[in-house]
Order: C-alpha cells, then structure tokens, then sequence
C-alpha cells in the first residue's frame, strides 16, 4: 500500500471532523466534546488506523533502509508466509501455549483466590507468597523456566500460568472483599449453608472480578508468551521474530508482530464480547447506580 | 396499588419482641454504643425507633436480626432466645444493595425459598403473589438494574414478604428515596401493615414518617451509651394525615424530646474539646 493510495481515503473520512467548525462560535467548544462521542466508533477508528500506516509508511520511504520494510513489503512477507503455512503454524503453536497456560491460570487462580477473600486463615498463609511473586515478573522466570522444563512447551505453558495465577487471584480476591454487606447479611438471614453461600452468592458476585483479572492476564500473555519464545523455541510468533531477525527478514519480521498484535486485539475483543454477552448482570448492584 | 391479602401458609406464629437491658459495644476500651436498652414489641404491632444519626437505632436492629451478638442482655424474638440470624426476623435494609444484581426480581423474590429447598412452581407461585402485594407484578424478569430507588426497595420487600416471617425489620427502607416516592411506599407500608398483621420495627430519624406508621414511637437517647429515653403510643386513627391538629401536636412533643437529645450529644462534645 503507497501513501498515495491511502491518502484520499483519509480525505474522506475528514468531512465529520470539519462539521466541529461549522457549528455556531460559541458553541464550537461544546460541539467538540459531543462529536467524538457520535462519531468516533468507526470513523476514528479507521483514521487511527490509517494514519499509523501512513505514518509508517512515510517514516520507511524516507529512511530508505532495509532494516525499514514499508507497509506493502510487510503486507507481502506476510503473505507469503500465509502461502507457505509457516505463519498459521506459528500462530497456532503460540495461541496454543497461551490458551493451555491461561485456562491452568484461571482454574488455579479463581478458586485460590475465593479460598483467600474467604478464609482468614488461608490469606494470612498464601498473602506473604503472593505478595512477594507478584512482583518478580515472568521474564525473570524464563531462564529457570527453560532450565527446569526444557525448550519444549512447558516452559512457555508454565510462564502463561505464572502471569495469569496471579492477577486472576488478586482480582478474585478483591471481588470477595467488594461484596456488599447486606448481600452476606440478607443470605445469613434466609440461612444459607455454607455451600450455597458460596455457590448462590459469593462467585457470582465475585465473577466480573474474576473476568477482569483474566482480561488483564489474557492482554499480558501475548508479551509473555513472545518472551517466552524468544529465549527458547523452535517455533512460534516470538520464535519467527528472533528468527527473521537473525536472518535480516525485517518484512517478516514486523509481519509476525503485526499478527501478534491483532491476535492480542482479537482475544480481548471476544472476550469482551463474551463478557457483554453472558455477564452483563454479574456487577455489583452498587454498580448498576440508581 | 390494589391490596390484596397474601396467601398465609400455616398459623400466624408469634411476632413478640423483647429486649432486656441490652448493652453493646465494639470491644474494650471503646464507648458501648448501647447501653441498658429495653424494650417490648407485641406480637404484631407497628414499632418505630426513632433518634438521632449516630444513637445506635441500625445497631438495635442488627441486634434483633441476630447480626450482632450483646455484649450484656437477651434478646427473645417469639419467645425464643436469639442466638443469630434466621428466618422468622427478616431483614429490609436501606441500601437495595442487597440484592442479587444477577438475579431477576422473580429470582431475588424466590431466593429465600430457594434456600429452604421449596419446589420451584410454588416457589413462582409463592413470589408472584408477594410482587402482587407490592405492586410489582410485570417486572418479574427484571434485573434489580433496570430498577428504581422504589422498586428495588418493593423488591426487597417482597422478597422479605415471601418469606411469611412474623417479624419484619426494616432499617430506614425510605431514607434513600425520593420525597414523592417515600410518601408512596409509606402509605402502601401503612395498608399493608393493617392487612398483614406482622410485627414491624421500623428504624428511622423522620419524626413525620414515625408518627404516620408507628402503634408506638420509642425515642432514643443520643449516643454513645444510648438507651430508650421513652415510648409514646400514637394514638391516631389511620390512616393519618400529616396536617391535622393532632399529629402536628405530637410531632412538637416527639421533636422537642428529640432536640432536647441533640443538646445534649452537642454540650458533652464541647466538654469533650
């Protein structure tokens, strides 16, 4: 794609930008704070989009370097590779080791961190551990990972995990601690036992928590996983950056991290839409406002 | 709102309430929030405490709910010694906070059944009819947010109401609503009280809204260490009117005792700097 080609496109989406001027000068102002508002959903989005591309684009002819692939370069290393199966492969082989070492997170972490919002006792136990782990990061686990699990895909699987535990259980366990009094209160009153307070009450109250702690663990896993990748692998999206590198392929190389990218968008996307889907009234009520 | 009678399920149990030189406070070292109350609730009367914020009125009702444990003093709920919270006393808090925001009003409503193992086409039935009482028939399969201040407070009601408990506690159920929507919801209380026949203590610091419900009105005291300072019976034909002679004159004698109360929690602050 030529600057050329994008350029009257971007002239096109300019029209509702201009409408800020033509509103009345008083309320220019006003008029700006709305439009966005109305407008931005895909007109931004597509702008945003092409000016990042364009600005690349300039930014490569300019520099006229190898080690700059333009846009078009890029668009066509990336077919290729689709051509060929390497990038499915990597893809696949990526998104794999995040899926496996997610879902381990998510079912280790949510029930952790129920037990820790619940159990004085258990907190008071796990909380030094946790507090102390949360702060060494993944990365810094990667060369004991590979030393104690190989190069194969325990490794990479065990720093998807590592990175999820963590902020699904700090999430989860802010859940429980958010829970409003009264819904406690109102279940002691219609005497609940134990398990059906857990089960009727505690985790869906806590579940929003949980899911925005997996969001957040689902967004990192992209970086961890390329880290993961990039110390040790033999394939992969973080193995074929290394690998295109070594070998000067930047086309290939900026290919593989723009579907690393778009993965990462698309994940969030979906569960996002999940989330709007099947959890909309799992909020606190206290959210929900008057 | 059309009344209509709630289905009763079984005898009317006892409502009584008692409580004997109740004392409470949260731990040593601290002012005891309550100290020496007692009072006596019939079985189905309408009581209303009132008193000033901070005297200790929500810590009385905790206590009744079985939330709390006394420090000194017993508490009797239908002749029984109450030992924690159970389903004969049910709870309706200010905040709608506590209800289930995943659950749709039908399933807020049924969830006290649910816990008892009720099956679930009585459990419809039985809620249905509670929502009726409250006026809220229609809006079964809301979620509590897509509620108003008003319906999320019938919600709760209802769900308490479901429950056929001879005692209701209701913390300052109105506090957070709106002038004309209180006003609503205190009228609908009063005909339904009338018809229920269940023991009320209704906790609030709206000297209008206790004359307007209340049998009786026990004052407290100003805290800390408060206690019941005196029970004056409304002896008011309902439905009352809030401008008629003789609730304007007890409003004076209630709002003069009040005052007098106010005074009082100042002076000791002043003598405290």
């Amino acid at each position: 794609m030529s600057v050329d080609r994008l350029d009257p496109a971007a002239r096109r989406e300019a029209p509702p930008v201009a409408v800020v001027d033509a509103s009345p000068p008083g309320q220019r102002n006003r008029a700006f704070h709305v439009l966005p508002a109305r407008h931005s959903p895909w007109v931004l989005t597509t702008l945003s989009v092409v000016a990042g591309v364009v600005v690349w684009a300039i930014a490569s002819r300019t520099l006229d370097s190898p080690l700059f692939p333009s846009p078009l370069r890029i668009a066509q290393a990336l077919a290729e590779s689709i051509g060929n199966g390497t990038l499915l492969a990597d893809i696949a082989i990526s998104v794999r080791r995040i899926a496996i070492g997610f879902v381990l997170g998510c079912v280790v972490g949510v029930p952790l961190g129920l037990a820790m919002g619940l159990f004085p006792l258990v907190r008071a136990f796990c909380d030094p551990v946790v507090q102390f782990l949360r702060f060494v990061p993944p990365i810094a686990w990667l060369i004991p990972a590979i030393m104690w699990f190989g190069i194969g895909e325990t490794s990479k699987i065990a720093i998807i995990f590592y990175m999820t535990v963590f902020l699904v259980l700090l999430n989860t366990m802010s859940g429980v601690a958010a829970i409003p009094r009264n819904q406690l209160r109102s279940a002691e009153n219609y005497g609940v036992s134990g398990w059906q307070l857990f089960a009727w009450v505690v985790f869906p109250a806590t579940l929003s928590y949980s899911v925005a702690g997996a969001r957040i663990a689902m967004g990192n896993s992209f970086a961890a996983v390329v880290g993961a990748e990039l110390i040790a692998a033999n394939a992969g999206l973080g193995y074929r950056i290394v690998d295109s590198g070594q070998w000067m392929a930047m086309d290939q190389m900026f290919g593989a991290m723009l579907v690393l990218g778009l993965l990462g968008i698309a994940a969030d996307r979906l569960a996002r839409m999940l989330a709007a889907r099947f959890l909309r009234h799992y909020v606190h009520a206290a959210d929900h406002g008057d | 709102m059309a009344i209509e009678p709630l289905p009763r399920h079984g005898d009317v149990p006892d409502g009584s309430i008692a409580v004997r030189d109740v004392s409470f406070g949260f731990g040593a070292g601290r002012p005891s929030v309550l100290d020496d109350v007692t009072f006596d609730v019939p079985s189905g009367e309408f009581f209303v405490l009132l008193g000033p914020s901070g005297c200790g009125k929500s810590t009385v009702l905790n206590l009744i709910a079985g939330f709390e444990q006394p420090t000194q003093g017993t508490i009797l709920a239908g002749g029984r010694a109450v030992m924690g919270a159970a389903r004969d006393r049910v709870v309706i808090f200010q905040d709608s906070d506590s209800l289930y925001g995943w659950l749709t009003v039908r399933d807020n409503v049924t969830f006290p059944l649910r816990v008892q193992g009720v099956a679930t086409r009585e459990r419809d039935e039985r809620a249905l009819a509670a929502l009726r009482v409250v006026g809220l028939k229609g809006h079964e399969d809301k979620y509590p947010g897509e509620l108003s201040g008003g319906m999320k407070q019938r919600t709760q009601l209802a769900r308490a109401l479901v429950l056929d408990a001879p005692i209701l506690l209701m913390d300052e159920p109105f506090a957070a609503l709106d002038a004309q929507t209180r006003s609503i919801l205190q009228d609908e209380l009063v005909q339904l009280s009338v018809t229920l026949r269940r023991t009320v203590l209704f906790i609030t610091h709206d000297i209008g809204e206790a004359i307007l419900l209340g049998d009786r009105v026990g004052i407290m005291r100003a805290g800390p260490g408060s206690s019941i300072k005196e029970t004056i019976v409304v002896d008011l034909p309902r439905p009352r009117r809030r401008g008629s002679t003789e609730f304007g004159a007890l409003y004076e004698r209630i709002h003069q005792s009040i005052s007098e109360e106010v005074q009082r929690a100042l002076r000791r602050e002043d003598s405290l700097l």
